[in-house]
């Protein structure tokens, strides 16, 4: 029995001490009062975990090899890209669209491309093309690539040596386990930026990443870049490019244009691995007198 | 802002997509579609993260598609620059270049003319290169051709900021040549790797010093030329470089045949090797050693030669002051990471992080030298006096501008043991692995 009054003790120990009395104008029930049960008390019995934990090195492997994966998967894609200027609001003036391009982009393995532009707008078109009151269309070149290095680049094979990295969470968005891992360069002397990685542990493909830009890579012409941020989407089971946005600071002030820039970059309306009709990347000539 | 212009705009880009199956019109702002969840990423970016409107694109495309020759500019592109250089051989060189390049053909044809006003010769050439990108790999074909000026040292040529020397103050101190005739060069890139090889046939001969004045009025601190070996140059070059797995180091391996058997007036094989590499110590300082070994033989003319001095060599000579056979030269960098001048609270713009280092290095040149002045046994390696060593100091500031990698630098070079007095201070434009190839 001396253990059972030691455990009545320690519960009336443990017990929480009396609730402090409501405070002015608060409303106070007139009912039956339903108390809180807190002093329950479970325990399960530890797990000794004999899996080896996975490492580092070995998750920059399966990223590797996951980012491979999801390339390899990839035989023709075709997406809407929208390119965007913009200088970003600030306490004198709100944020203004300067440019934007939207373009249907056709790329087929192993090096075929073909981008369509479908609307260029400028805030301040050259003066002939203002006078003739049409815009010239103006190409957004791509790599026939679908590779996506913009995404990867510090997580490839070859970059290892280039980089360090640290695990700097762990965490679980509904069924899927996400690794956050940062990244920043070596070299003191070149201008590779750092940033932090999202890694979908389920695919060990890069899902968002954000860069940090130490250095100025062009310190003539940028005062730094301050904020990149890169987003993947799943489409048809297949992780592709959503957007990248950027923000810029100019070392000079640019007359009404200002120090600041935003780029943005969005791609969507995704056709992945449905065939592209080979006329799409025929040469464009044109009829004679159809020009 | 987005309200203001949401409205009307939208409602003009929607018109204008019904009346006309096109393109957007300048008067069409593009107006952005309603605003996403407002999440903190949208906060921050705005307008900017907004997606774009997708009214009358479909429209758009199939118009295009239909009839691509009126969308775009095209795969053909043409380019029309002119320039002007000058240097003490050739004085005043006027010159334009016309460069067409097929996008889809993946085809680049350029062409220059010159008149150099100093020997009054037409110069110019051309060069049709094609290339292919596949797997991450660069695959380039190259013709090229003409009669062109190329300097005697054709390790370390520093066209740039000799031409400005030469222009101000006339101390420009590289020797130049004529060479007539052409290169087919086959390379193939990679993020850490790089192969070329070339046939190359050139007519190379001497040329005199023609022009004598500089903006400054100053005498020319090289009043002469040294003068090419006259003949014909047939023969292969290659070109290796790699980054080592695993490691921060690059290495090079290049090697130059001139062969009389197929024709040509010389007979020699050029041999270099070199190697760099970084190593961040203490989070703010670099290690940056580098090597570069090099071995002529057969023929000693000066165009094969090694030349040591300047700024990618040894700072504390002057630029091509020595030269021979053989070169071998090692130097060691330290470099501070970060901006300078902010380390030192000194208040300066944004466009100037400036960085500070300093290096030792030693070099040495053997065998025949064409000045004819410090000549001394070929070999495989120098003798122990003709080595030259040196530590110093440097102001760098990398403007990322034209080239990611390059650097302004100011140096100050002091001599170590015996040797030339140093010439002390030195401005250049260099990478930072100058010893080793670029790629």
């Amino acid at each position: 029995m001396p253990f059972v009054v030691l455990l009545s003790c320690a519960v009336m120990l443990a017990a929480p001490a009396p609730s402090p009395a409501p405070a002015a104008g608060a409303r106070v029930s007139t009912g039956p009062t339903l108390a809180v049960e807190d002093t329950l008390h479970t325990e399960v019995p530890e797990v000794l975990v004999r899996a080896p934990r996975v490492t580092l090195d070995e998750i920059l492997d399966r990223v590797a090899r996951g980012e491979a994966r999801r390339d390899s998967a990839l035989h023709d894609v075709a997406f809407t890209a929208t390119l965007r200027v913009v200088t970003p609001a600030t306490e004198k003036k709100p944020a203004e669209l300067w440019e934007e391009t939207v373009a249907r982009v056709y790329k087929q393995k192993p090096d075929q491309v073909r981008s369509v532009t479908l609307r260029h707008w400028e805030k301040k078109p050259p003066k002939k093309q203002a006078k003739d009151g049409e815009q010239d269309d103006a190409d957004m070149e791509f790599s026939p690539s679908t590779e996506e290095r913009i995404v990867n680049f510090a997580f490839r094979p070859e970059a290892r040596r280039d980089f360090r990295y640290r695990i700097v969470g762990r965490e679980v968005l509904g069924d899927h386990l996400i690794y956050r891992i940062a990244f920043e360069p070596r070299s003191l002397v070149g201008d590779d930026p750092g940033g932090v990685v999202w890694v979908d542990t389920r695919d060990f493909v890069i899902v968002r990443q954000e860069l940090d830009f130490s250095r100025s890579p062009v310190p003539l012409l940028l005062k730094g870049i301050d904020r990149v941020v890169i987003e993947r989407q799943e489409v048809d089971g297949h992780w592709v490019l959503r957007r990248m946005l950027v923000r810029l600071s100019l070392t000079i002030s640019i007359p009404k244009f200002g120090r600041g820039v935003d780029l943005a970059f969005a791609m969507n309306d995704y056709a992945i691995n449905r065939g592209i009709d080979p006329a799409i990347f025929a040469p464009a000539a044109a009829p004679v007198g159809k020009r | 802002m987005s309200a203001r212009l949401v409205v009307p705009t939208r409602l003009a880009v929607v018109i204008a997509a019904i009346v006309v199956a096109g393109g957007a019109r300048a008067d069409e702002t593009p107006a952005p579609a309603p605003a996403p969840a407002d999440t903190a990423l949208h906060r921050y970016f705005g307008l900017t993260a907004q997606p774009a409107d997708t009214a009358g694109l479909d429209s758009t495309l199939a118009a295009r598609l239909e009839r691509p020759w009126r969308s775009g500019r095209g795969p053909r592109r043409v380019g029309l620059a002119p320039s002007y250089t000058f240097d003490r051989a050739n004085g005043s060189t006027v010159s334009g270049r016309a460069i067409v390049s097929d996008r889809d053909a993946h085809v680049m044809l350029t062409g220059d003319g010159a008149y150099a006003t100093g020997p009054r010769e037409w110069l110019g050439g051309g060069e049709l290169s094609w290339w292919r990108r596949r797997s991450g790999t660069i695959t380039r074909l190259e013709l090229s051709g003409g009669w062109r000026t190329g300097t005697i040292d054709r390790d370390f040529p520093d066209p740039q900021l000799a031409m400005v020397r030469a222009f101000v103050n006339g101390s420009d101190r590289q020797h130049y040549l004529r060479r007539e005739g052409f290169r087919v060069r086959a390379s193939a890139r990679r993020s850490d790797l790089f192969a070329a090889f070339a046939y190359e046939d050139w007519f190379e001969s001497p040329l005199t010093v023609t022009s004598y004045w500089n903006l400054l009025k100053r005498p020319l601190v090289v009043p002469y030329n040294i003068p090419a070996a006259s003949g014909r140059m047939r023969g292969f070059s290659t070109e290796l470089g790699a980054r080592l797995p695993r490691l921060p180091v690059r290495a090079g391996l290049d090697f130059d045949l001139a062969s009389r058997p197929l024709g040509g007036d010389f007979d020699y094989g050029r041999l270099r090797l070199s190697l760099a590499g970084e190593f961040p110590i203490l989070g703010f300082l670099s290690l940056l050693p580098q090597m570069r070994y090099g071995l002529l033989e057969g023929d000693a003319v000066p165009q094969a030669a090694f030349y040591l001095g300047g700024p990618r060599s040894l700072r504390s000579l002057y630029t091509n002051s020595r030269a021979g056979t053989g070169l071998a030269i090692a130097r060691l960098d330290v470099v501070q990471g970060g901006d300078l001048l902010a380390l030192l609270h000194l208040p300066h713009p944004a466009m100037l992080p400036l960085q500070a280092g300093a290096f030792v290095a030693s070099g040495a040149v053997w065998g025949a030298d064409p000045f004819h002045v410090h000549s001394t046994l070929r070999g495989e390696w120098p003798a122990r006096d003709a080595w030259l060593s040196e530590a110093g100091v440097s102001l760098l500031y990398r403007p990322g501008i034209p080239d990611d990698d390059g650097y302004f630098r100011i140096d100050h070079a002091w001599r170590l043991g015996p040797g030339p007095p140093s010439i002390g201070w030195t401005v250049s434009y260099s990478r930072m692995f100058d010893l080793v190839p670029g790629f």
